[in-house]
Parts: C-alpha cells; structure tokens; sequence
C-alpha cells in the first residue's frame, strides 16, 4: 500500500514537470533505445540526428524550399581549368567546440579520411577525386580526375571533422565518437541514458548569439502511434511524422499551437511500370495506364489531399523552376483521359471482350499485380483506386503487399510488373532522370539494381548525362534538364503518381520562428539533414 | 535419488542437442529471408542516398560473399567465445551490449507480470475450485475469459488511451521518468515501477484467466479422488486438504505451463513493448528483424532459446521435487 502510494506520488510530480521546458524536444528518429554515436563519417543511419545537422556542419547546404546552395563552412566557390579543379573558400574566425581554430586543413583531411577508408565513402567521391590540398588557412582544393560536377553536391554536403581529434582514431569506421567536438551550434552532449538524451550549446559557435535555445531533448520514441501521442499531449515540440487526418487528429487538440506543414519536396512518388515486361515494354501501354489514373481522387482517397497529382515531367513544388518552357507542345499524359487510354490500348492491339475486359492478341487476360510494402496503409489505398481506375479501361490490377524486406527485393531484382515506389532525388532533376533512363545502373532481370528498377534506358539519355557531368554553365545545365525532360515525356519510362510531400509538425507554446508556409526559410521536417541546421539556428523560445 | 540424477543427465543431454539444432537454425533463417542488410539500409532512405553508397555500406558491415558453410563455422566458433558481433542496425554496438540492456527491462516487466498472473491465478483457480459453485466461481471465470478474448493489442491500446492519455493516471511510455537518473536510487525504482504499472496490469489482466482456468479444473478432477475423500475421513483440516493434498497435486500441469512461459517471456512481450514504448527483447526483435539485422537476431534467437531450454530444465527439477512418482 505504501508503495501504491508513492507511485501514484509520483505520478503527481511528474504531470507537474510537464509543464515547464527544459529544451526543444524533437523526435526524428524511431528507436526504443539510443546508442551512443555521433561519428559523422559513419554510414547512413548509424549516427544519432542530429549529427550531421546540428554538432557538425556542411560547407554548403542545400535549401530544399529555395533550390539554392547557402554558404556555410564555406563562402564561396569556383571551378577552374575546365570544371577539372574546384576551389572553396573557407570561412574565417570559425571555432571548434573545444575552442581550436577550424581551417581549411581540416577539410582537406576529413576528405582524405574517406580516401583511406572507403566504408566511408559513402557518395563514391574519390571515383572522380584525384586530390583535396588545404592551399591555405581558407583555400582548399579539388582536383578531379574525371570531370564530374555533379560531384559538387557530395562535396558541399559533407559534414567536417576536425583533424586534431581525428588523426589519432585507427579506425574511424567504428568509432562511435562518444564525445563529439564539433563546429555546429549544438556540440555538448549534457546526458546520454539509454532512453533519453540532451544536447547542449555549443560555447564557441561561430554565429554570435546563436543558437537561442539552450538544449535539445530527445526522447526515444518507438512507434507513430507513441509520437502522435506525445504531440497531442505536448509532451513533443518538434516531429517529422506522418499523421493521418492532421486537422482532426492535431491541430483541434489547441488550434493556437499546434502546427504542422507539409511541404512538397520537389519529388515524385511514382507506379513503377517494369519495362522488360513483354507488356509493359510498349509505351503505348505505358502511356495508357497513366491516362486511365484518376490522380486527384488517388490523392484525396490515398494520401488525405497531403498533396497534389504528379506533373509529367516527375518533378512538382520547388523543382518547378526546371520545367521546361516547352512543355504546350508536349504530350501531357498525366491528365486523367480514359478515352485516350481506351484509344491507346486498342491500337496496342488489346481488345476488350464481352466483360470488358482486355485480352492480349495470343487469348491471355491483360492482368498485372501492384506490389506495395504490407501495412503503408498511404500507399495501399492509392493502389487501390488505381487498381480501379486500370479495371475501368480494362485492364486488371491485383493489389498484392510484401513485408518490406521481400518488396524492397523484388523491385531491386526486376520482380515486379508495376509497383507504387520512390524515385531517385537530387538538387536538380539530373539524379531522378539519371535513375529514370541512364544504362548506368541498368541490371538484368533477377539481378540487384539498387536504382532503376524499372530497367528503362535510352542511348540519347546517356550522352546528356555525359553532357550534363561536365558542364558548370547554368544555362547549359538548364538546356540538358529541359531535354531530358522531354526523353522522359517522350518514352514515359515509369508512370509519376503523385508530388511527394514531407511530413513535419511543431508545437509554438514554448518555441518560436519554426518555418511555415507564411515564412518557408527551410523545410520544417527534421528528416533532412543537414537542412535541419536552418531551423536549428533560427529557433527561438517564446 | 541415483535415478534422478540419471534422469536429470538425460535431460540435459537432450537440451544439448536441442540447442545445437536450434543454433543452426538460428543461423540459417534469417538467410532465407529476401533481400541483404546492406539493400535494405539504402533502400529506408528512399531515394534520398545515391546508389554510390552501396558498396561502402556492405563494406562497413562486412558483409561477405563467403560461402555459407565458411559463415556457419566461424560463426559457432564466435558464439563458443560469447562473441556475437556487432550490430548492424544499431552500429557499432557490439550485439551483447544491445541485448543486455534490453533483457533486463524484459525479464523486469514481463517476469514480474508473469509470476504475479501465475501465483494470483493458481490460488484463485484453487479457492473457486474449493468453493464450487460460489459467488467468485460464477463471478470469475467468464470476466476474465471475457477480458482475455479481446485482442491483446487493442486492450492494451485502449488502457493506455484511457488511463494515459485521457486520465493521465500513468505515464505513455518509457520505462523510467525524464527526470530521473539510472542506477540504484529511490526515485528511479519508483519511476520504473510506476512506468511497468500499467503496462504490466493489462498483461496480468489478459493472462490471469488462463491460469486461473486450467488451475480450477484440474483442481476439481482430483478434488474428486479417493485420497482426498480419505483425507476428510481423516478429519484434516480444510485448508490442509486444499493446500497440501489437492492443490499440490493439481499444480503440476500449470506449473509445466508456467515454465515454458517463464522461457518465453524473454521473446518479450513484444505488442506490450510496442504499444507502451517499452524498451525490452521483444521490440529489440522487430527491429532486428526490419533492419535484417543478422547478428542482433541471432543473438536475440539464442537467449530466447537457451532461456526456454533453462526454464524447462528448472521445471524438470521442480516437478523431481514435487512428484516422487517421476523420480522412479
């Protein structure tokens, strides 16, 4: 009974402490209990969040709402003797946390570690870096071996270690890194308990009075279900989970706080149409099946109206700079057209029989499986109005799901006739055109291809890309885009469903200055490292 | 008592091969399963980790193209020297150091749960079963076959919606407050308590009936053998007879029952451990699984069989000690 009492005691005194804040507390990842890593070089995944984003930074990052590369670690940029040598300038006065001066050395060695340890070259630069010098305190070099400007995305992004800790580490592959000594604004981890844990400021940050808020917390968080919890009850101030109907569920629980946005990254979910299927090889088909898509209902049954029906050239929202200005004079077979489709598939040669259904010229059933991952409930609704939409031109469609693990194998060995998946993403459209239609990573049936599922390529493709990789001219770069663009238009390799949102919500009671429609200077989800360091260094208390 | 230990050294032989076996399957499975760790980490970042990482993540992992049968031998001899490897999902984390943090929270939580369900509902089994036909005995069993029909996952869910979230009465999750420290202090076994509570109350809850009913029924089958009726002639006590005569008998099969949950409360009660965030063996496992974390299951596979196989090795003992009949 004494012991009855005191836990309920307790349980007093903790509803008490929930209403003062110690800290922004922020679930980014899905873990039941936290492992002590903050070694930025590790592969993906390994580290804790925000790692890369908040104890170390990028010389440039990428803002994903504006399309633009802001100076960092680095103030500026240049490629010389014909894009085969970058040189950056590196930002003066920037400090360690433990109070030695970063330079330009540091760059150049952190790179060089990854030359040394190829588990850590996770982006492959050293397949077309020849050296990185340190030139100066604030001049580093790259020198290509082969010209490949692309490359510039891996290298602006890297988050930089400093070399008088690192140099004494034998095998930064597995060093957990307990005690990160970072540049970023949040650098001191305060307390690490296997469910909790807190990071501190930064006392030598290099952006005067940055940043506002005293301490991160993270609480482990292992399901959706506990996160959407934990936001209505304001237990959590900042989220990147995906939350069906936001507006009931969320937002009514305190309309003045709790906020959520939910931006278009740019990207593109698609119904991947595998073209090595005798089939679904015809374009017509191809073409066919996306005209029969009714994409607005699809997006209101499917995905909450989160998002919009996707354009043809398989980028939306803030990667609609790159559309091309020629688009009126193309095909736009994302528009919902059953009698187009109809027409299509009839000069394909499918006939319809009495039922309505299509039959191929040899007596078969025109029939296909959609595969989805068993229990992305998003995903599984959409399959299923498109399934609908597919029977209503006659052609049938199974829904069929798979655990993850057989899914993901399947789509990367070819096993699949169509399928609801991501695409590659990138700063520009190059990287979902390059996984859309390049031979480069094109793989035989029941071979692994970890892009290019849909196993679609088309030699005037490949030598744009070829194109694209050595060129730094703007214009030239915005030429290659638009033409790729029409290829893609032109042979429709994989169908575009709908714009890919990200999911992000945030609680204002205590904080403030989160991005927002009304004042987008980042994207609010926190899965985007080491965009996540905007937010990071703009958040204020209330 | 040389026929005893004859019989308790078979047994154990037993238990040998059967852990061997379970060891082997253990390393095989997960094998089977499609897809390979290092396609699968990619493939989480959907598109956002350029195809260029793949072969620095296999790399970083070590994941070889060695032949099966070169994996299975180091792997035995590793696990002879207690090495289970490293974690792929959580690396660098050496696999023992994952499961031991974890295994205590399981053996805490769904330990306690299980021995309170089996004690609890062996003595109400045993005192309706005594008072037949009795207000608890009409009461009793169909509330608690009716709590336990309900899916566990829902009840659970609806517990912690009610009392957690809508009452507040217990916390949403976690096994100890924010704002405590771990180690061997007042506040903190407090707050692990008051966290277990209500995840433990509503695994009572589901299981209690169980016990409860096997308990009453065998109860009243040997409830009506001669030696108890003899028993009365005697003119013993009532309670003698309940306790000592016919409840010491009627346990045994529950207390089989008792032993082989005892071994599977280390495969975690996984839906608790999700539902109520709760860090122990069973999320361990989902995760693991997710991931196609080989060395983390296979470490998990192995406690959770080495404990089943215990378990069962300690009710062998118990039932030697409780049933002279055996040791013959």
């Amino acid at each position: 009974m004494v012991a009855f009492g005191l836990i309920v005691f307790n349980g007093c005194k903790n509803k008490e402490n929930q209403n003062a804040r110690r800290g922004l507390i922020i679930f980014q990842e899905s873990q039941i209990s936290w492992v002590r890593n903050f070694n930025p070089l590790s592969p993906a995944g390994a580290a804790r969040w925000p790692t890369s984003a908040g104890i170390y930074e990028p010389l440039f990052i990428y803002n994903s709402m504006s399309g633009e590369y802001v100076p960092w670690l680095a103030l500026d940029y240049k490629w010389d003797k014909g894009n085969k040598v970058l040189e950056m300038l590196i930002r003066d006065g920037v400090k360690w946390s433990d109070g030695e001066p970063f330079s330009a050395e540091d760059v150049a060695f952190t790179f060089n570690v990854k030359r040394k340890h190829r588990a850590l070259d996770t982006r492959d630069s050293w397949g077309y870096l020849k050296e990185v010098i340190a030139m100066s305190d604030t001049i580093v070099k790259f020198e290509f071996k082969r010209i490949y400007v692309p490359g510039f995305d891996a290298l602006a992004t890297q988050s930089i270690v400093a070399k008088h800790i690192w140099n004494k580490i034998d095998d930064p592959v597995k060093y957990s890194n307990p005690n990160p000594v970072g540049t970023g604004p949040y650098t001191e981890i305060i307390r690490f308990d296997s469910q909790l844990w807190e990071l501190g400021k930064n006392p030598n940050y290099w952006q005067k009075g940055k940043p506002h808020i005293n301490k991160l917390i993270f609480p482990t968080y292992p399901s959706n279900e506990q996160v959407t919890l934990a936001l209505l009850s304001g237990n959590l101030d900042w989220a990147g989970a995906f939350i069906p109907a936001v507006d009931r569920v969320f937002v009514s629980k305190d309309t003045e706080h709790h906020k959520y946005w939910f931006p278009l990254t740019g990207h593109t979910t698609f119904l991947h149409t595998n073209t090595q299927d005798p089939i679904l090889s015809d374009v017509r088909v191809r073409k066919a099946i996306s005209y029969a898509i009714d994409r607005e209902l699809v997006v209101k049954v499917g995905m909450y109206n989160y998002t919009e029906p996707a354009h043809v050239s398989g980028v939306s929202g803030p990667m609609s700079k790159w559309h091309s200005p020629y688009l009126n004079q193309r095909e736009d077979w994302t528009v919902y057209d059953p009698v187009k489709a109809n027409m299509l598939l009839n000069d394909a040669g499918f006939n319809k029989d009495e039922t309505g259904l299509r039959h191929t010229q040899d007596g078969h059933l025109l029939e296909f499986d959609i595969i989805i991952v068993s229990g992305w409930s998003d995903w599984i609704r959409s399959a299923q109005v498109v399934s609908q939409n597919l029977k209503n031109v006659g052609i049938k469609a199974k829904v069929k799901t798979y655990d993850f693990g057989a899914w993901i194998s399947r789509m990367q060995k070819g096993e699949f006739e169509l399928a609801i998946g991501w695409a590659e993403k990138g700063t520009t459209p190059y990287a979902l055109y390059r996984g859309m239609m390049s031979s480069e990573y094109l793989q035989p049936i029941g071979e692994t291809a970890d892009v290019n599922w849909h196993r679609f390529s088309v030699a005037s493709a490949d030598s744009l890309f070829r194109e694209y990789e050595r060129t730094s001219d703007q214009n030239e770069i915005t030429e290659i885009i638009y033409k790729l663009q029409h290829l893609f238009i032109e042979h429709a390799p994989s169908v575009p469903l709908f714009a890919e949102p990200s999911w992000a919500e945030c609680n204002t009671k205590y904080f403030k200055n989160f991005p927002s429609a009304e004042n987008p200077y980042a994207t609010l989800s926190p899965n985007y490292a080491p965009e996540n360091l905007f937010v990071l260094v703009n958040v204020q208390n209330r | 008592m040389n026929q005893s230990l004859n019989y308790l050294l078979r047994r154990l032989g037993f238990y040998f091969i059967a852990a061997w076996a379970a060891l082997t399957l253990n390393f095989f499975i997960p094998r089977l399963m499609p897809g390979d760790p290092a396609a699968i980490i990619f493939a989480r970042f959907r598109g956002k980790l350029k195809p260029e990482a793949i072969n620095a993540l296999r790399e970083t992992f070590g994941l070889t193209d060695e032949p099966l049968l070169g994996q299975y031998w180091s792997y035995l001899k590793s696990i002879l020297q207690g090495d289970l490897g490293i974690s792929i999902a959580y690396f660098p984390e050496p696999v023992t150091n994952i499961i031991s943090s974890a295994l205590l929270w399981t053996i805490f939580l769904a330990g306690f749960s299980l021995i309170i369900s089996f004690s609890l509902g062996t003595l109400l089994g045993t005192i309706i079963a005594w008072k037949r036909s009795g207000k608890l005995d009409s009461t009793l069993p169909p509330v608690l076959a009716f709590v336990g029909a309900f899916p566990y996952f829902w009840l659970a869910m609806v517990a912690l919606y009610i009392f957690g979230f809508e009452l507040s009465w217990f916390p949403l999750g976690h096994a100890y407050g924010d704002d405590v420290t771990p180690g061997f202090n007042m506040p903190f076994i407090l707050s692990a308590l008051y966290h277990a509570a209500l995840p433990a109350l509503t695994m009572i809850l589901v299981s209690l009936g169980g016990w409860m009913l096997s308990m009453r029924n065998i109860m009243i089958t040997t409830l009506g053998t001669d030696y108890i009726s003899f028993a009365h002639a005697k003119g013993l006590s009532s309670r003698l007879i309940m306790l000592r005569y016919a409840a010491r008998n009627a346990i045994l099969p529950n207390f089989t029952g008792f032993g082989m949950a005892l071994g599977f409360v280390l495969s975690g009660a996984l839906l608790t451990e999700i539902i109520f965030s709760y860090p122990g063996q069973g999320y361990l496992l989902l995760q693991a699984v997710r991931a196609q974390d080989f060395p983390l299951m296979q470490g998990l596979f192995m406690t959770i069989t080495f404990a089943v196989l215990a378990a069962n090795w300690m009710v062998d003992i118990a039932v030697l000690f409780f049933d002279p009949r055996t040791r013959k």
